[in-house]
C-alpha cells in the first residue's frame, strides 16, 4: 500500500514537472475551442508547421470555457476563444473576456455583418440552417419561409430538434430580431403544434426520420446533410440522398445563417500568436479545408467552396447582425419553453 | 442538557480524530461546500421562469427515472449477484466479471448503441428485414428508454458492493440458517437479504446519484431531467448562478436521503464476527434444468449490458475502422490507464482515511458531516469543476501575487485534474468502504483497544485484512468511472494529456457516433483486464 502510494505521488510529480519545464522558452498559443471537428486538428498541426509555435487546445462546450476564463480572471492562460455560434461570442464581449484586434488583414477578409464592431470577434465559418424536405413527397416550392412552415398543410409532418440546441436558439433569436417578440412567440408555438413527434435525437436524426417518413421536413444545418452523404452507414448515406436542400426566405431577408468564430483573449499571454493564429483559419488555405472536409461555408471569398455546397446553389444570406443573435437568446429560450417546444 | 453542558461534553469528546476528519473534509469537500453555500447567494433572474415553466416536468421526470432505476437494479441485479456467488452453473466465472464491464461504457455512449441497434437499419430492424418487415423502429428516446438505458449501464454499483458482501459473509450466515433447518430460500429472504441491505443501498445511492446527474442519454433521448434543467439555465439561459443553485438544491434533496437511510437503520447491527469465503466446494450445484434457470437469468444484465452494445459498438467500429484508427489509441490507453489508477489509489486511500478518522472520532455530528465529502458524486462534473476551480485558483492566484510561482500551479496541471477526480469519486470508493466496515464486528477492534493498541495498529493487524473485499470492490469502480468521466476531464485536462473518453466525445458531439465506436471499444479494452484481475483477487482474499 505504502509502496503503491509512494509510487502514484512519484508520478504525479513527475508529469507535473514535465508539463512545467518542457515548454517554457517554446512559442506557444492558448486555445479553448468548442469545435471539435477533424478538421480544426490538422489545422491546428498546419499552423504548427508552418509557424513553428506551438498549439495548445482545451476543448469544451463555449459555456463552460466563458465560465473558465471569468474565473481565471486575468492570469488566464487563454490566447483564443472559438465558439460555435455567435451569440456566445456575443456573451464573451459582454464579459469583458476578449479584445479589439487590429490586422489590416482580417479587415480586408471578414465582411463587416461576420464581424464585432470593435473587432473582438471574427467569423470563421458559415452555417446555414436549412429545410431539408423529402424529395418524393415535397414540392420544395410551397416551402417558402421559416415563418411558413405554420401552415397547416404541414401538421404533423415537421421535425425538429430540442429547443436546447443553440442552432434552434439562434434561429429563434433571428424570428425575434426580424419579426418581433410577440410574432416570434406565435410562431414557436403553431410550430411546436405541428411536430411529428416529440424533439429528440440530433440534426441528423432529423434526415433519417425525414427518409423513413416520419414526417416531410426536417430543420438542419447544411453540413450535416454533406457529412451523411460521406458516409459509410448505409441508412445514414440513402437517407442524405433521399432529401433535398431548401434555403427559406429567398424572396425576403435571407436563410438564416449563423457562424464559427473566434476573438483573442483579453489577457492573452501571447496576443500575436493569437491573432496570427486567427489570420491563419481565414487564410485561403484554412478556409478551403473547413469547406472541403467540414462542408461550412468559408468566410474569405477568394476561396473555391467545396463541390456540394457549389451544388446547392448560392443563396442569399440573412445579413440581420450576428450580435442580435446573442442578445435575443435568452429570450428566445424563454419563448421556446413558453411554446412547450421542449 | 444545558448548553454549558453540551459544551463541555463537545471539549471532552473532541480529540485529534476530529480535527483530522475536519481537516480532511475541508481538502475534500471544500468544492462541494463552495456550491453549497451558493445556494445562500439566490438564484438568477431566470429562476421565476423556471420554476414556474419547467420545475414541474423536471422534477416528474427525474423521478420516475430514479423509481424505474431502483426497480430494474433491485430485480434483477441483487438476485444475479446472488446466483453467481451461491450456485455453481456454466460459464460463472466469465460473467461475474462481465457483470462488471457495463460500468465501463459511458451513458451516452450506452444510448447511442441501443438507439442505434433499434434504430432504422440496426440489428433489430436487419432480424425483422429478414422475416418481411419494412421500415422496423423500436423507439425508447423516451423516459422509459432512458431508464432502461441508465440502468443497464449503472447496475454493476450494485453488483459489485453486493456481492462483496455475499462473498465474504454469507456462507457461515446460511450455513447455521441451514443447520437450524430453515430451508434454502426462507435463509435468503429472512436472514441474507436483510443483512445485505446497507450493501445494497451503498450501490442503490451510487446508482441514483449518477442516474439523477446525467446529461448526455437525457439530452440525446430528449427527456428533460433536473440536470437538463441545470443546464439549460447555465447554457441557455446564460446564468451559472442559478444551474450551481440548482445543483445545491439536488445535494440538500441526496444529502437528506441519505441521512434518512442512516437515520433508518440507527439501530440495526450488521456486524460479524468472522469472515468466510465462498469456495467452489460448498457452491450448490443444481439440476441441469436448475443450471439452464440460472444462467438464462444471469445472462439477461450481461448480454443487455455488455453483448448487445459491445455489438452495436463492433458494427460501427467495422465502418469506421480506417478512418478513425491510429497507433496513437495505444497511447491513450495508456494515458488513460495511468490517470486511472492514480485516481483509484487516491481515491480509496482518502475514502479509508475519512472513514476511519470519523469513526475514531467520538462526536456523532461530525459522523454525519463526514458523508458531505460524497456529495461531489450527486452533482454533475461540469458543475463540480467550477466548485473546484474557485478554491484551487485562489490558492493559484495567490500564489503568483507573493512571487512563489510564476504561473498556476494547481490549475492546468494533473493536480487539478486528480483533485477534481478524488472529489467526484469519493462516494464511489466510500459506499462499498463503508458497507464493508460496517460488517466487521466492532467488539474486536474494541478489545484490541482495550489491550493497549493504538488505532493504526488495531486497523491494520484486525480491520484493514476484514474490508480488503471492500477496498477492492472500491478500486475497480472508481478506476473504471475514471477511464469514463468527461466533463471534468475536458475542462481540467492540462494541454498535453488526453484520454479515450474525450477522443469519443470529440466524436460523438460533432454527430459523428460511429466514429466514436473506437475509442468507445478503447474504454472498454483497458478496462477488462484489470477487473478480470481484481475479480481474481477479490474471490482469493474474499
Amino acid at each position: 500500500m505504502k509502496k503503491l502510494l509512494f509510487l502514484a505521488c512519484f508520478t504525479l510529480l513527475l508529469a507535473s514537472c514535465e508539463e512545467n519545464t518542457s515548454k517554457d522558452e517554446k512559442q506557444e498559443v492558448n486555445i479553448y475551442t468548442h469545435r471539435h471537428y477533424e478538421s480544426d486538428q490538422e489545422l491546428f498541426k498546419l499552423f504548427e508547421e508552418e509557424t513553428g509555435i506551438q498549439v495548445n487546445v482545451i476543448n469544451a462546450s463555449a459555456d463552460e470555457l466563458i465560465q473558465k476564463m471569468v474565473l481565471e480572471g486575468a492570469q488566464s492562460p487563454a490566447d483564443v476563444l472559438i465558439t460555435v455560434d455567435a451569440g456566445r461570442l456575443f456573451r464573451a464581449k459582454e464579459k469583458e473576456l476578449l479584445q479589439s484586434v487590429s490586422s489590416s488583414f482580417l479587415d480586408s477578409i471578414v465582411p463587416t455583418h461576420l464581424k464585432d464592431e470593435q473587432n473582438q470577434w471574427f467569423a470563421l465559418t458559415k452555417r446555414a440552417r436549412v429545410v431539408a424536405y423529402a424529395k418524393e413527397r415535397v414540392d420544395p416550392s410551397e416551402i417558402i419561409s421559416y415563418e411558413n412552415l405554420v401552415n397547416e398543410e404541414w401538421k404533423g409532418k415537421l421535425l425538429l430538434r430540442s429547443s436546447s440546441n443553440i442552432y434552434n436558439q439562434s434561429l429563434m433569436a433571428s424570428i425575434i430580431a426580424n419579426n418581433g417578440e410577440e410574432a416570434a412567440s406565435l410562431w414557436a408555438k403553431a410550430l411546436a403544434g405541428n411536430m411529428a413527434r416529440s424533439p429528440k435525437g440530433n440534426d441528423r436524426d432529423q434526415v433519417i426520420a425525414v427518409a423513413k417518413e416520419e414526417g416531410d421536413l426536417a430543420v438542419v444545418n447544411t453540413y450535416y446533410i454533406g457529412k451523411m452523404l460521406q458516409s459509410n452507414d448505409k441508412t445514414e448515406l440513402e437517407s442524405a440522398q433521399k432529401v433535398g436542400i431548401y434555403f427559406p426566405n429567398q424572396d425576403d431577408r435571407g436563410t438564416h445563417i449563423n457562424i464559427s468564430g473566434a476573438g483573442v483573449a483579453k489577457y492573452a499571454p501571447n496576443k500575436e500568436n493569437a491573432t496570427a493564429f486567427i489570420e491563419f483559419l481565414l487564410s485561403e488555405k484554412a478556409q478551403a479545408i473547413f469547406s472541403s472536409s467540414n462542408f461550412e461555408y468559408p468566410v474569405n471569398e477568394a476561396v473555391e467552396m467545396a463541390d456540394l455546397l457549389k451544388q446547392w446553389g448560392e443563396f442569399k444570406e440573412d445579413k440581420l447582425s450576428l450580435n442580435k443573435l446573442g442578445e435575443f437568446n435568452k429570450r428566445a429560450v424563454i419563448l421556446f419553453d413558453e411554446a412547450g417546444w421542449k | 442538557m444545558s448548553l454549558q453542558n453540551s459544551f463541555l461534553k463537545l471539549r471532552r469528546d473532541f480529540n485529534r480524530w476530529s480535527w483530522s476528519t475536519l481537516l480532511l473534509l475541508a481538502i475534500i469537500a471544500i468544492p462541494v461546500i463552495t456550491i453549497f453555500i451558493k445556494l445562500f447567494d439566490g438564484p438568477g433572474e431566470s429562476w421565476g421562469h423556471i420554476s414556474k415553466v419547467l420545475l414541474v416536468d423536471y422534477l416528474t421526470n427525474s423521478f420516475w427515472l430514479a423509481v424505474f432505476c431502483t426497480f430494474f437494479t433491485l430485480l434483477f441485479v441483487v438476485s444475479t449477484a446472488w446466483l453467481v456467488t451461491r450456485y455453481e452453473f456454466p460459464l460463472r466465472k466469465h460473467l461475474e466479471w462481465m457483470l462488471i464491464i457495463p460500468l465501463a461504457v459511458p451513458g451516452y455512449i450506452m444510448a447511442y448503441a441501443y438507439a442505434g441497434f433499434l434504430d432504422y437499419g440496426g440489428g433489430v430492424s436487419q432480424v425483422v428485414h429478414w422475416l418481411g418487415v419494412e421500415n422496423f423502429k423500436l423507439d425508447i428516446m423516451n423516459v422509459y428508454g432512458l431508464s432502461f438505458v441508465l440502468s443497464i449501464s449503472l447496475f454493476s454499483y450494485v453488483y459489485v458492493s453486493t456481492r462483496a458482501f455475499f462473498l465474504t459473509q454469507a456462507v457461515n450466515l446460511l450455513e447455521a440458517s441451514r443447520m437450524l433447518g430453515t430451508s434454502e430460500r426462507t435463509s435468503f429472504f429472512k436472514l441474507i437479504l436483510p443483512l445485505a441491505r446497507p450493501a445494497i443501498i451503498a450501490g442503490l445511492i451510487l446508482v441514483l446519484m449518477e442516474v439523477l446527474n446525467d446529461y448526455g442519454a437525457a439530452q440525446y433521448f430528449g427527456v428533460n431531467t433536473f440536470t437538463t434543467g441545470i443546464f439549460r439555465s447555465w447554457f441557455s439561459l446564460e446564468e451559472p448562478e442559478t444551474a450551481i443553485y440548482l445543483s445545491a438544491l439536488l445535494l440538500v434533496l441526496i444529502f437528506s436521503l441519505i441521512l434518512i437511510e442512516k437515520w433508518q437503520r440507527r439501530k440495526m447491527q450488521f456486524s460479524s464476527a468472522k469472515i468466510s469465503r465462498i469456495t467452489t466446494s460448498n457452491r450448490l450445484v443444481l439440476s441441469n434444468f436448475g443450471q439452464f434457470v440460472i444462467l438464462f437469468w444471469v445472462l439477461l444484465p450481461v448480454v443487455l449490458g455488455f453483448i448487445i452494445p459491445l455489438y452495436q459498438l463492433l458494427v460501427w467500429a467495422s465502418k469506421t475502422f480506417e478512418m478513425v484508427f491510429d497507433d496513437g489509441f495505444f497511447w491513450l490507453s495508456f494515458q488513460s490507464f495511468g490517470i486511472a489508477f492514480i485516481t483509484a489509489i487516491f481515491t480509496v486511500l482518502f475514502a479509508l482515511l475519512l472513514l476511519y478518522f470519523s469513526k475514531w472520532n467520538k462526536i456523532y455530528h461530525i459522523q454525519n458531516a463526514a458523508k458531505l465529502g460524497i456529495l461531489g458524486y450527486a452533482i454533475p462534473g461540469a458543475v463540480v469543476a467550477i466548485g473546484i476551480m474557485i478554491p484551487t485558483l485562489f490558492i493559484d492566484k495567490w500564489m503568483i501575487e507573493k512571487g512563489i510561482a510564476t504561473k498556476f500551479i494547481i490549475n492546468g496541471t494533473l493536480i487539478a485534474l486528480v483533485y477534481a477526480y478524488v472529489v467526484r469519486f469519493l462516494a464511489v470508493a466510500y459506499q462499498p468502504l463503508e458497507s464493508s466496515a460496517l460488517k466487521v464486528n466492532t467488539s474486536i477492534p474494541d478489545s484490541s483497544k482495550v489491550l493497549g493498541m493504538g488505532n493504526f495498529k488495531t486497523f491494520f493487524k484486525i480491520e484493514f485484512p476484514l474490508i480488503k473485499a471492500g477496498m477492492l470492490s472500491a478500486f475497480i469502480l472508481v478506476f473504471i468511472d475514471t477511464l469514463k468521466e468527461l466533463p471534468l476531464t475536458l475542462i481540467l485536462k492540462p494541454y498535453h494529456i488526453n484520454t479515450l473518453a474525450v477522443k469519443a466525445f470529440e466524436y460523438a458531439s460533432d454527430e459523428m457516433v460511429m466514429h466514436a465506436a473506437i475509442p468507445s471499444l478503447f474504454i472498454i479494452l483497458t478496462a477488462v483486464i484489470p477487473v478480470i484481475f481484481l475479480n481474481k483477487l477479490l474471490l482469493q482474499h474474499g
